[in-house]
């Protein structure tokens, strides 16, 4: 069994393992797949309750990640962020002195997430300047005609 | 809402269902062997350290990393020991529990990421492994790490 406390690194070296396999869009395309095949609760959830969906999500799955956020939403304003000011999944792949994490491994966040709520009516910005120093941000918006 | 991260403990077994789906990705991709390969990259990769203590120290060093992973993961283990055999005997996998319960489908192949990477474990060490027994619908196990004959 791989513990859920090693998926990170798991996840880190099957980035690897298919870019050297076919390049970055044999990665993208995988990305894109686990969008499709696994974040049916993210999609369900904001399906159901609209911008709301997305704070039930992370406020789950963050929680259990351990993760160092502030989350906010603004239902009037139609926005919902996260600052993520220390990143469970880098900041552990940044402990491990004997790996070298995938060279985008943060790629994957806007790509998932991305794929998920654009067609349910959302603008997603994601800031990953500093994704390297495990920190980044995460901004959802209604759009509205 | 504002949270650190000594607010929660790191357990976030949705993780089991997305390793299963990247499993099942790579064997529609690209097939059984490729499944096996990358398991056998990321053992050696991610578990060097306990390639070389597993070399340095013995089956005790297997010992301390399965009952401490196990022990994270709320799974019911036993373990017989000696300095030249350990058996490890889980009466239900963790991770298969979680996708079951949850509704994650189990990858055809996810035995392979007990049997490939535990083998992969002993590979250039004085070891062997042996999957003696697993149940494909719990992930119950029975499994044998021993000495190579010299």
């Amino acid at each position: 069994m791989i513990s859920c406390t090693e998926f990170i690194p798991a996840y880190s070296e099957l980035f690897k393992f298919l870019e050297a396999k076919g390049g970055k869009q044999e990665v993208v395309a995988y990305w894109e797949y686990i969008s499709d095949n696994f974040l049916h609760n993210l999609r369900e959830l904001v399906q159901e309750h609209g911008l709301r969906g997305c704070w039930l999500y992370w406020s789950h799955t963050l929680n259990e990640e351990a993760a160092d956020f502030t989350m906010t939403i603004d239902d009037e304003a139609g926005e919902f962020s996260i600052v993520m000011h220390h990143c469970p999944s880098k900041g552990r792949l940044n402990q491990l002195q004997h790996l070298e994490p995938y060279h985008d491994y943060c790629g994957h966040c806007d790509v998932l997430y991305r794929r998920v709520l654009e067609p349910l009516g959302f603008e997603c910005l994601a800031d990953l300047s500093e994704c390297e120093q495990a920190r980044c941000s995460f901004v959802v918006r209604e759009k509205r005609t | 809402m504002r949270r650190t991260a000594a607010d929660n403990p790191y357990l976030h077994k949705d993780f089991h269902g997305a390793m299963s789906t990247g499993i099942q990705y790579l064997h529609e991709r690209y097939g059984e062997e490729a499944v096996r390969d990358y398991l056998r990259q990321y053992t050696d990769a991610y578990h060097a350290p306990l390639k070389a203590a597993i070399s340095r120290r013995g089956l005790a060093a297997l010992q301390e990393y399965f009952e401490r992973i196990y022990a994270i993961e709320g799974a019911e283990i036993a373990i017989e020991f000696s300095e030249d055999e350990l058996v490890l005997k889980v009466a239900a996998c963790p991770a298969v529990s979680h996708m079951r319960q949850h509704g994650y489908r189990v990858a055809d192949l996810w035995i392979e990421t007990t049997r490939t990477v535990n083998q992969q474990l002993c590979a250039g060490t004085p070891f062997a492994y042996e999957l003696l027994e697993y149940d494909e619908q719990t992930g119950r196990s029975v499994q044998r790490f021993y000495r190579r004959a010299s």
